[in-house]
């Protein structure tokens, strides 16, 4: 993974960001936010070397955080970054969120990339900023810079000392730093620093605990109107033939029934009820009548979408190869006892507690969207294609996010504010009531994986893994898949991440199936820790009853396919590293267990081999063997984050996405009906409570090595390591998530 | 015309009775700090005190507060001072926040009423709050903050 010290190459990053800026969809946006960009005018208010740092003359610096706030805390961790090159005071850090600009460069959070991706720059910013102020105290004195040195906002040498208030107050720090410039800078080794590694108090948290945190829901303009969205019948492919709101019209401040054409395609039918207060517009929308066409997929269920994942699978010439080591189908016709499994994960939702959401208003030729979201790379030019305008005349406004989880990745919620506001020339904000949120969500897709390995000599002889699902982006970013190995076929990488693992099989392969009936039926979206809370939970699980049919140990057979061979280099070992902490603190080697406890493990590398967060998870549970009840007496999980930011804020992050994995694991999953998603609130699709916590031990490594992601890793590895402990403590092993008592009772009989 | 006094104040207001207070909070007073989560008593992001007590504001309706006296968040320490408040950021609690209002007001009316609670009581007394980033640990841990605070003279004010 070469240099784990330096900043990744550009990777998907730059994938992304050269597919997005060169045409794909029309929109000139870059690479990097700052990097080369002009800086501001220098004057005697403020000083900013580059765009994402702005020095005031009250000594005030603001970092113009360019990710979404969603519950990471990443504006703090900014903060922290640029603060510690730049050596300003912690107290005079601030951090404001941006709208949609293309200044900004490739606007996107999620894959746990934000902290990865950013460090660089940052860190860049803050070096060029005291660099900068360094240099006008330099020139102020008349003495040669480097006899200077920065801290704690002061510029101090020779017996001197002038704070960079004054300095930017004096007008005399310039400096317009290029791209050549910012990367000759150096940066400070981790023994030096002074504010990235401590537990700051996030930024954010004062202000959602006081009420007066600002989301999307929550923004108002004056003589605006309230919508709410008439559900259609299907989630996808449903036409409103006539709309009725005569009897809505009783209704003391409604104003009428839009039927709105989607020219995004977002939309077949939408139908929206538009009134004076959010309260009217729900109550006319439960007496407006609409003659719906259900449309093609009114018949689809689950078990037509399974069938089209069968008839895939058992059709060779289907599918994209994403791994090809050996030949494993060779290696499996040799084999003398090959076992095959097949894994299942539900429909999930997204269902993040702030429903969705956005507000339009069109002033002065441009449209003002408002609302939290997480990639406004794509989301502008899909409300300006809904509104058939240019890209340019389209700009999001961002506030703190109640919750993203991948939903506000996708920009549809925007387009029914948007075309209302159009259809009335007035103000509109539409808020999704709970159902809506639901049955509109562009949920993960079900997963459908065929496992077939083969053991000899105490280890994996060969593996192949057929992973068929919806592709969230075909939905979400066509323009975003990629190749497959062959260059023959496309692939999406974010339905089949997590398959490529850091094992050495001498015999693998991984094929990725698209299954076009879920597309249509429930267009599918990213979901908090994307392919790999699918592929992990079925290739963990998968391995470890190759384990069994090896007999040897889970975790010493992990550790043996662990050898760092080839491409498999730093990151095995990490991986291995992570792992054997696991063990240690969970008790795995040492602990007794009583009949019908046992430990499961389960290993993943967060997201992305190119921003991999190695991460292990080791789950203490027991099985009542008579009912298939059973109960998690521990989750022990361990990260490899490289470099923590934020001690504490790692910790968040980590109980936040175990708990996650748990909620996927054990409690959340709903079905299609007749095309349409049928949870309607959270009665019916039930993430994780208070009671169902269990004891967690979270801690991490941090070697001082380039940071990686924090938000999603854990999430990937509950579900398998929870199914792991369970076939352990009782010989049932469970193939469909989310595990019931039901189903654990099934297994073993 | 309804009157209710919210956070305080005296408010006499021209809305149809059966109108959730949730929505006369958000819309009409622009009070947005309680949340808008369910709308079906499933999640507690709307929970507010109606005369003392935890009620979720979306099944409360204007008509049935008339007389009443509510506290928001906002009306809670608006500074962020009352002990819960407090203890919700020396434990870091929230991590998106969305639900932390109903959280913070679920959690102040329910130590007012015990202010020495059993981890048990905690989880009962909390288990209708969801927080979808599940910071249930650190909520939990903040309840337990904010219960020593107030035994040791920190008085909770409790609307």
């Amino acid at each position: 993974m070469g240099n784990q010290f330096e900043a990744p190459a550009l990777g998907r990053r730059g994938f992304i960001a050269s597919v997005l800026a060169t045409g794909a969809v029309g929109f000139g946006w870059g690479v990097m936010p700052g990097a080369g960009r002009p800086a501001l005018a220098a004057s005697n208010a403020s000083f900013s070397p580059v765009n994402l740092i702005e020095i005031g003359a009250d000594g005030i610096v603001t970092v113009n955080v360019t990710k979404s706030e969603m519950g990471q805390h990443v504006g703090t961790a900014f903060a922290q970054i640029v603060c510690e090159e730049l050596e300003a005071p912690w107290g005079a850090m601030r951090i404001k969120h941006v709208d949609s600009d293309p200044q900004w460069g490739l606007m996107v959070t999620g894959g746990s990339w934000s902290i990865n991706w950013t460090f660089d720059a940052l860190s860049r910013a803050g070096a060029a900023g005291r660099t900068s102020l360094i240099a006008a105290a330099a020139k102020t004195w008349g003495v040669a810079a480097d006899t200077l040195s920065a801290s704690e906002g002061k510029v101090s040498g020779g017996g001197k000392s002038i704070s960079f208030s004054e300095l930017v107050a004096s007008g005399a720090v310039s400096g317009a730093w290029t791209a050549d410039d910012l990367k000759k800078l150096t940066l400070k080794k981790p023994a030096s620093y002074k504010i990235i590694g401590k537990s700051v108090q996030a930024l954010d948290i004062p202000l959602k605990v006081n009420g007066t945190a600002k989301y999307g829901i929550d923004f108002k303009l004056a003589g605006m109107l309230y919508g709410k969205i008439i559900l259609p019948p299907t989630r996808n492919g449903a036409t409103a033939k006539s709309v009725d709101d005569s009897a809505a019209k009783a209704i003391p401040g409604f104003v009428k029934a839009l039927s709105l054409k989607d020219p995004s395609g977002s939309f077949t039918g939408l139908v929206v009820s538009v009134a004076e207060t959010y309260w009217a517009a729900m109550r006319g929308a439960a007496l407006v009548k609409v003659d719906w066409d259900a449309g093609p997929n009114a018949k689809v269920d689950d078990a037509a979408l399974a069938a089209e994942a069968k008839r895939l699978q058992a059709d060779p010439s289907e599918g994209a190869t994403w791994v090809r080591e050996g030949d494993a189908g060779a290696a499996l016709a040799k084999a003398g006892k090959v076992i095959t499994a097949e894994y299942t994960t539900g429909l999930n939702l997204h269902a993040p507690m702030e429903p969705t959401n956005a507000t339009a208003e069109f002033k002065d030729g441009v449209w003002h969207l408002h609302g939290g979201n997480q990639f406004q790379t794509m989301s502008v030019p899909l409300v300006a294609k809904a509104l058939e305008v240019d890209p340019s005349k389209v700009v999001l406004h961002q506030y703190w996010l109640g919750g993203g989880f991948g939903r506000r990745l996708l920009g549809d919620y925007f387009i029914p504010a948007a075309l209302a506001t159009k259809a009335l020339g007035r103000p509109v904000k539409v808020v999704y009531s709970r159902t809506d949120d639901m049955r509109l969500d562009c949920a993960r897709s079900p997963s459908w994986q065929k496992l077939s390995g083969a053991v000899a000599d105490g280890k994996v002889a060969a593996l192949t893994h057929d992973v068929a699902c919806g592709w969230p982006t075909n939905n979400v970013a066509p323009a975003l898949l990629g190749d497959d190995l062959d260059k023959k076929n496309k692939v999406d990488v974010f339905a089949i991440n997590g398959a490529d693992v850091w094992y050495t099989f001498p015999n693998h392969h991984v094929r990725l199936l698209d299954n076009k009936l879920a597309e249509a039926t429930v267009p599918p979206g990213y979901l908090r820790s994307v392919a790999p809370g699918f592929t992990v939970w079925a290739l963990e699980s998968f391995v470890d009853e190759l384990a069994h049919a090896a007999n040897v140990d889970p975790v010493a057979f992990r550790l043996a396919h662990l050898d760092g061979a080839g491409k498999n280099d730093v990151g095995a070992q990490r991986l291995a590293a992570v792992l054997r902490q696991a063990v240690a603190r969970s008790g795995y080697s040492s602990k007794k267990l009583p009949e019908g406890t046992a430990f499961g493990v389960a290993i993943s590398q967060g997201q992305e081999r190119a921003a991999a967060t190695f991460t292990a998870c080791v789950a203490e549970v027991t099985v009542n063997k008579k009912t298939g009840k059973f109960g998690i007496n521990k989750l022990t999980v361990v990260y490899d984050v490289g470099t923590a930011i934020s001690p504490d804020g790692v910790i968040s992050q980590m109980e936040s996405a175990t708990l996650w994995g748990l909620s996927l694991a054990l409690y959340e999953t709903t079905t299609i009906r007749d095309g349409a998603i049928v949870a309607a609130n959270f009665d019916g699709y039930t993430p994780t409570r208070m009671s169902q916590v269990p004891p967690m031990d979270m801690s991490y490594i941090a070697t001082g090595v380039f940071p990686t992601g924090t938000g999603e890793p854990a999430t990937t590895v509950v579900a398998p390591a929870i199914g792991n402990a369970i076939a352990m403590a009782s010989g049932a092993r469970v193939r469909a998530l989310p595990i019931t008592p039901a189903h654990v009772k099934a297994a073993m009989a | 015309m309804i009157t209710i006094n919210v956070n305080g104040h005296q408010q006499t207001l021209d809305v149809p009775p059966d109108m959730p207070l949730l929505w006369v909070l958000r819309d009409v007073l622009d009070l947005t700090g309680t949340k808008f989560g369910c709308g079906s008593n499933l999640c507690g992001a709307c929970t507010v005190h109606k005369d003392g007590k935890a009620v979720r504001s979306c099944q409360v309706s204007i008509g049935d507060a008339a007389g009443a006296n509510i506290t928001t968040i906002e009306g809670l320490g608006a500074a962020g001072e009352h002990p819960v408040q407090a203890a919700w950021i020396k434990e870091q609690v929230p991590a998106c926040g969305y639900c932390q209002s109903g959280q913070i007001m679920n959690a102040a009316a329910f130590l007012a009423a015990n202010p020495d609670p059993e981890d048990e009581e905690i989880v009962r007394a909390m288990e209708g709050n969801l927080c979808r980033c599940s910071q249930y640990v650190r909520i939990q841990k903040a309840i337990k903050t904010a219960a020593e605070t107030m035994k040791t003279g920190g008085a909770a004010t409790n609307g």
